[in-house]
């Protein structure tokens, strides 16, 4: 476990020293909330506030997907990937080290979207602020487990921005269905459904035990 | 280290064909041939990076690719595996922590001191030198005090200085009881750093001998080369 948690606070090491992927992913969704802004007139209107949940994790999965396929990028500079398989630890540890690392920044973009989201959408975010970030921790664990494991598999891949998306939205639509219910009843009655938050932990659950166990493969070359 | 009828394919790429080899501790074995021969290959399936597609591969007596066997392993390959964005001793640092070392600080300290990297350690790697990235590389490589090191062309792109003081440095390690598998093109660096020699070409071994054998070693490199062999 103590290699995986020396894996993340790399990462994120490397990532404040170079804020190469908060910066895009963070731009990436700033710009699908301005685009759907735009897309939708009249403002704030309550149909737009009804679909705004929604809207919510469309920008969160398309900053998800741009953030992530470059998770192992670094990776590939100077073969480093082959220093992490080289080392002599179950390689799911290296899996959740980085799934940590990819979460902390990906939750960064995410705070900062929500909050461009309740200005844009007039949503009051602050009222259920504790409940919303325990939602999206919930269905950014999905996320980017699933995520975070099909980087590695795409990395390798001649064509690896069109594999990502292909392999990983399929698999997506557990946590979005989970997320997105969860999200909208959360606005509109104050409360979480519990049906739709264990969809969330059970779907997690498997992507997470999943791709620890099958990284050992996708590793190797 | 045993390789038992060891083959490795690539979709319909054959890159070792039925491969023999058994490498005794303390020994030092140089890998030559041209290049597409299969010995990057053979280095990266000792080093568990990859898994053999038929026969068998032991260290130690333990399959190459189970971690017990990549403790035991040094891999020093022809990229440095190393992060630019990290100053040379946080790369080993980090290093050390994956292989578990017990104090990886010291550790690290230790062998910057060793390569003469004691300047330079807080230096992010993307503004060393090649020749200081290749030591700080093989000082990665060396952080666990393996008793298996595997060398991939470490000799490419350095200067005269440079590549004498990685003899050396290969030379202690030899002196120090460590077994040495060393790919190269070169082959008077074959013959001063290693006791046995292997040929490959397509995947197979067309020679094997002692490195005392220069002549022996240097016709069956130049036929295989040449595609003779």
């Amino acid at each position: 476990m103590r290699e995986g948690v020396a894996l993340c606070l790399k990462d994120l090491l490397i990532e404040w020293r170079s804020r190469d992927r908060v910066v895009s992913t963070l731009l990436f969704a700033l710009l699908v909330v301005l685009v759907f802004h735009f897309a939708l007139p009249g403002g704030a209107t309550a149909r737009t506030q009804e679909n705004a949940p929604g809207l919510l994790w469309v920008a969160y999965i398309l900053a998800a997907l741009f953030g992530l396929g470059r998770a192992f990028s670094l990776e590939l500079d100077n073969d480093a990937i082959a220093g992490l398989a080289l080392a002599p630890v179950e390689r799911g540890w290296i899996f959740l080290g980085k799934a940590a690392a990819n979460l902390v920044i990906l939750a960064l973009a995410q705070a900062v979207t929500a909050l461009a989201f309740a200005l844009v959408f007039e949503l009051d975010v602050f009222a259920v602020a504790g409940r919303l970030a325990g939602l999206v921790l919930l269905g950014s664990l999905g996320l980017c487990a699933i995520g975070t494991f099909f980087s590695a598999v795409a990395v390798r891949t001649r064509f690896r921005e069109v594999m990502l998306p292909l392999l990983m939205l399929p698999l997506l639509v557990p946590v979005l269905s989970g997320a997105v219910r969860a999200t909208t009843s959360l606005f509109e009655t104050g409360s979480v459904p519990f049906d739709a938050v264990q969809l969330l932990i059970v779907t997690d659950a498997i992507y997470l035990i999943g791709s620890f166990l099958l990284f050992d493969f996708v590793v190797d070359e | 280290m045993v390789c038992q009828s060891l083959s490795k394919r690539f979709g319909r790429a054959v890159a070792l064909d039925a491969l023999e080899l058994v490498v005794e501790p303390g020994e030092g074995v140089a890998l030559l041939g041209p290049n597409g021969a299969g010995k990057s290959t053979l280095l990266r399936l000792i080093a568990g990076l990859a898994r053999p597609s038929a026969g068998h591969l032991a260290v130690d007596g333990t399959p190459a690719h189970q971690r017990e066997a990549r403790a035991r392993v040094g891999y020093i390959g022809h990229a440095t595996l190393l992060y630019g964005e990290l100053t040379a001793r946080e790369n080993l640092v980090f290093a050390g922590k994956l292989h578990g070392v017990p104090d990886p600080g010291a550790r690290a300290d230790e062998l910057l001191a060793e390569e003469e990297l004691a300047p330079v350690a807080g230096d992010r790697v993307q503004s060393l030198s090649r020749g200081m990235s290749q030591r700080l590389a093989i000082a990665r490589g060396l952080i666990h005090d393996p008793p298996l090191v595997l060398l991939d062309e470490p000799f490419s792109g350095l200067d005269r200085a440079a590549a004498r003081r990685l003899t050396d440095r290969l030379q202690r390690l030899r002196a120090g009881g460590r077994t040495v598998v060393l790919v190269t093109h070169e082959l008077s660096r074959a013959a001063e750093l290693s006791t046995a020699s292997l040929v490959l070409s397509r995947g197979r071994v067309v020679h094997t001998g002692r490195s005392e054998d220069a002549a022996g070693m240097e016709h069956a490199y130049l036929a295989a080369v040449e595609g003779r062999a």
